[in-house]
């Protein structure tokens, strides 16, 4: 019995580091290979315009954001005439619609008549229903999306357009990134996974065509959106399973990720609705797993990548599970030496994990020109375990969600905290 | 001037790359297994391999920290891929020594694009591998099974890898990594550390990954090191019991690893060939050192001496200078100063100063064209080769014209035909002192001599002197001396705990077996 439990420990220990380090690669992945930074860089010249672009702006119950959002899309540096805006809001949400076609009479008072509100008054409610009701109405060769909270780069049209024109490419994704890290104790851990997401693992997940996009800041092609159908509306990341699909079709994705162009958002505001975001991820990562698409993938290595990113949700809950397991352990059984030693490796990791925060704070704010101190790295320090046993707590509650097949959308909510009392960007320039 | 790391990197000329290996490895293989005599410390080292694959720990003994294990380890793992295992050279000393062979041939390359890097040429590299592949100094002690044999391509192969960090932060990451396994193998290597980063820090000062590199490098050269420290907190042996440091590191009541470290640093000359600070550096330079190889001295302290002026005179321009500069001074600083000082502790500046005077060399006939480089180079390794160098032809005490005794005497065969003649003339149950440089093959026969054990574990571990021995010479069966154990066991009487053993060997023994050739003389006592 001994010998079974310490065989068992040992292999739970190598294969927990396996995929820390796996995990930690592909977070360090733009750093470490030359040609995926050169990627990730915005391009140096711009092309002239020439896509038109249909900017989807899905709302919910958000009344006080959507003004701002309407007037960054409308006023980015690219031809108004080539852009077409659609609010997408639910029939019931009358304060997210009655501010949204303030601002378009504003517009329409310049004379500039690109807005439009779509209303949807059918079941479900969610981002991924409005979207594809949304799609009839978009004209533009390109559609993209953004969120109603999201600060979007002037120069993002410009952008996407110099890289599907010149690359001919059919899918971008564009950085995002959280920016309020200093708002609460668990900001400054969640900017950095938005910072790492985007700015490198994304990249990695291209190079190997085994993508799950972002919610926003994605370009389209429109025709590549309808063969795909659009979006699937009973997947709560319905982002991550479009971007598996087009990847299913051999159909490649860019990602950019410059520091200089980033879309930027907020943290959840609370830590209610920080679970309740993440909860939503892993429960959709749960979905798009079972859901399968990913076997008919071509290619071992998408399925693997595929498989290794949606179930880690679940290895996320195991963890939860796993770490008071080994607390208890370390307590109550004596092992050998050379299995103590064994079991300390996925501590190392987690150790190499910590570190690469430490230096991804600096890295993120020396990008973005603000400050970074060691007050600042003691607090993530602080903050690191509670902030694990969260994730480790969505994930169980997302696995319960999903086991007693409980599937609705936990909206995250938005207060602008990125955004001062002008509707500026409150952290601002770079 | 040597050109800058930033320029645009030489191809390896692959001919010249394998005539260096072939040369390390016919200087280092041809005798290998004949000279030199088979050394205590290479008999600890296997002996302490064999547990670790016979038995699971890292010695037979009490592990008392005084080395990290690394090196042994190393070696348990070579031997365990081998048929035969530890006898697969015919003794276990031997198959250590196979695998030093290795090791230095690992060092050559290495070596070989260091140099290169360094100087934007194949001429350094060329002088520097030939240097280190020729040395009498080097040869005599990198053929023995020692830890910083060991230690040397682990510190290359971090060199190497530092060189590569501007390109990969995983580069960065394996080099610091292969620093940790130098300093687990031999703490010496702690003292390359200023050196190494400061490479590092010049190879990624403009480099868009700079700390994910210095971040990578500094943590993953912590790993193995966490490792150590982490297996004495899990023996409970991190620290001395109620935090008593013991300078005697007598360690009667527990064994600790900082208490080890303590003894280490305070420590004073306890071995035969060994001394402390100043002093036993230019004593061993002068006894051991000078004669072996002047040259290498002399040229090694010259070119570093210009390398370390050039470098600080332009610290940017000229960084690799200074950085091979400092990797041989901050060395050869800790041996001067140096807690204790064996002979072979020189072992890691033989590249070192090789690659100085490659460097230096290579700036001084940048200028010439390559028939010319080639010219030079030729008459230096016939000058070098000749009597006057010493490398390959000395003047034997007669005066005739002979290859150097590195390739010419065979001295273990004596140390062969001791190990023989004991193992079939006396039982495998008798009590025995003997020295390390037979333990392996004594313990590792079929049956096993258990009751063999060497004079300093019989007078120095309460396990094995008191419990074996009973401290006393009716307990002893048999004395297997061998060279100069009679005056190292005079060096390890300081507290006289070698007394009931030199009792039994003057008061109490006949010699019943000898060997003597030259100043080399071997000898089995009966006691009793």
């Amino acid at each position: 019995m001994t010998t079974a439990v310490f065989g068992l420990l040992a292999l739970v220990s190598v294969l927990l580091s396996i995929q820390a380090a796996y995990t930690l690669y592909m977070t360090i992945y733009t750093w470490d290979e030359p040609e995926a930074e050169r990627l990730a860089r915005a391009p140096d010249r711009m092309a002239p315009p020439r896509l038109t672009f249909t900017v989807m702006l899905p709302a919910r119950h958000e009344e006080e954001v959507i003004q701002q959002t309407i007037r960054q899309v409308v006023r980015a540096n690219y031809p108004p005439e080539l852009l077409q805006v659609l609010v997408i809001c639910s029939a019931d949400d009358e304060g997210t619609v009655e501010e949204a076609l303030h601002r378009i009479g504003l517009f329409q008072d310049e004379g500039l008549d690109i807005v439009d509100v779509v209303l949807f008054d059918d079941k479900p409610i969610n981002k991924p229903h409005g979207l594809n009701h949304a799609l009839r109405f978009a004209r533009g060769d390109v559609v993209t999306i953004f969120d109603a909270e999201d600060d979007m780069h002037p120069d993002v049209f410009n952008i996407v357009n110099t890289v599907m024109v010149n690359e001919g490419v059919r899918v971008v994704q564009a950085g995002v990134q959280l920016m309020d890290y200093q708002s609460s104790w668990y900001s400054a851990l969640n900017v950095l996974e938005y910072f790492f997401w985007f700015k490198s693992r994304l990249h990695y997940h291209a190079k190997y065509g085994s993508i799950p996009l972002g919610g926003n800041t994605v370009f389209f092609d429109r025709e590549l959106l309808l063969d795909l159908g659009g979006w699937d509306e009973d997947n709560l990341t319905e982002d991550a399973d479009i971007g598996l699909r087009i990847s299913m079709m051999g159909e490649k994705v860019r990602v950019i990720y410059d520091d200089r162009y980033v879309t930027r958002e907020e943290t959840p505001p609370t830590l209610q609705h920080f679970i309740k975001q993440r909860t939503r991820w892993s429960q959709g990562f749960m979905q798009t797993l079972q859901k399968g698409t990913w076997k008919q993938m071509p290619t071992r290595a998408q399925r693997w990548l595929a498989f290794y990113t949606l179930a880690f949700p679940n290895v996320q809950a195991l963890l939860g599970l796993y770490v008071p397991a080994s607390l208890i352990m370390t307590f109550t059984v004596k092992a050998p030496v050379p299995l103590a030693l064994v079991s300390y490796l996925p501590v190392l990791l987690l150790a190499a994990h910590f570190m690469i925060n430490v230096v991804g704070l600096y890295e993120f704010a020396d990008a973005h020109g603000l400050p970074a101190s060691p007050v600042m790295i003691f607090k993530m320090a602080v903050a690191w375990f509670p902030y694990q046993w969260v994730l480790a707590y969505a994930a169980l509650r997302a696995f319960n969600r999903q086991v007693r097949g409980v599937s609705n959308w936990e909206k995250t909510a938005h207060v602008g905290m990125h955004r001062n009392a002008q509707g500026e960007a409150l952290v601002g320039a770079t | 001037m040597l050109r800058s790391l930033r320029e645009t990197p030489v191809r390896t000329d692959n001919r010249l790359l394998v005539a260096t290996l072939v040369t390390g490895l016919v200087s280092y293989g041809y005798g290998l297994f004949r000279y030199p005599l088979y050394l205590t410390d290479e008999g600890v080292y296997m002996q302490r391999a064999w547990a670790v694959l016979r038995e699971g720990r890292l010695s037979p003994y009490t592990y008392i920290y005084d080395h990290a294990p690394g090196g042994w380890v190393s070696i348990a793992g070579w031997s365990a891929v081998l048929p035969n295992q530890f006898e697969a050279f015919g003794n276990a000393i031997n198959t250590g020594r196979v695998l030093m062979l290795l090791m230095h041939l690992v060092s050559v390359y290495l070596l070989y694009d260091i140099a290169k890097q360094f100087s934007g040429g194949n001429t350094a590299a060329v002088i520097a591998t030939t240097l280190f592949n020729l040395s009498p100094l080097g040869i005599f002690y990198q053929r023995q099974v020692l830890l910083d044999n060991i230690m040397v391509p682990w510190l290359l192969l971090s060199v190497f890898l530092i060189l590569r960090s501007d390109r990969r932060v995983t580069s960065a990451l394996a080099g610091g990594l292969c620093f940790g396994m130098a300093v687990v193998t031999k703490e010496n290597a702690v003292f390359f550390a200023p050196a190494l980063a400061y490479l590092l820090y010049e190879k990624s000062r403009n480099h868009r990954s700079k700390r994910f590199a210095k971040g990578f490098w500094y943590f993953a050269g912590g790993i193995p090191i966490a490792f150590y420290l982490m297996y004495a907190t899990l023996k409970d042996e991190l620290l001395p019991p109620g935090l008593h440091f013991d300078s005697s590191n007598t360690q009667s009541i527990r064994v600790s690893l900082t208490n080890t470290i303590w003894w280490q640093l305070n420590r004073t000359s306890g071995s035969p060939v060994s001394g402390t600070g100043n002093g036993a550096f230019w004593q061993m330079m002068h006894d051991f050192w000078l004669w072996k190889d002047r040259f290498l001295f002399y040229a090694g302290a010259i070119a570093t001496v210009v390398l370390l002026v050039q470098g600080l005179r332009n610290r940017r321009r000229n960084h690799v200078q200074l950085v091979a500069a400092l990797l041989a001074i901050s060395y050869a600083l800790y041996m001067i100063r140096g807690s204790v000082l064996l002979e072979f502790y020189i072992i890691p500046l033989v590249p070192l100063l090789a690659l100085n005077i490659g460097l230096v060399a290579a700036s001084a006939l940048a200028r010439l064209p390559d028939a010319g480089k080639a010219g030079v180079l030729a008459l230096a390794i016939v000058v070098l080769a000749s009597p006057t160098g010493g490398y390959l032809l000395v003047h034997g005490d007669t005066g005739r014209l002979q290859l150097h005794d590195m390739y010419r005497l065979n001295l273990t065969s004596m140390q062969r035909a001791q190990m023989d003649w004991v193992e079939k003339n006396i039982p495998a149950d008798a009590r025995m002192i003997i020295d390390d440089d037979m333990w392996v093959t004594l313990h590792d026969a079929t049956p096993a001599y258990r009751f063999a054990h060497s004079h300093y574990q019989a007078s120095g571990d309460p396990a094995v002197g008191g419990k074996v021995f009973h401290k006393s010479w009716r307990y002893i069966d048999y004395i297997v001396m061998s060279n100069k154990m009679r005056r190292a066991m005079r060096v390890n009487n300081a507290g006289g705990q070698e007394n009931w053993i030199l009792d039994a060997l003057d008061n109490h023994s006949r010699r019943i077996w000898d060997l003597k050739r030259g100043r080399v003389e071997l000898a089995v006592y009966r006691v009793g």
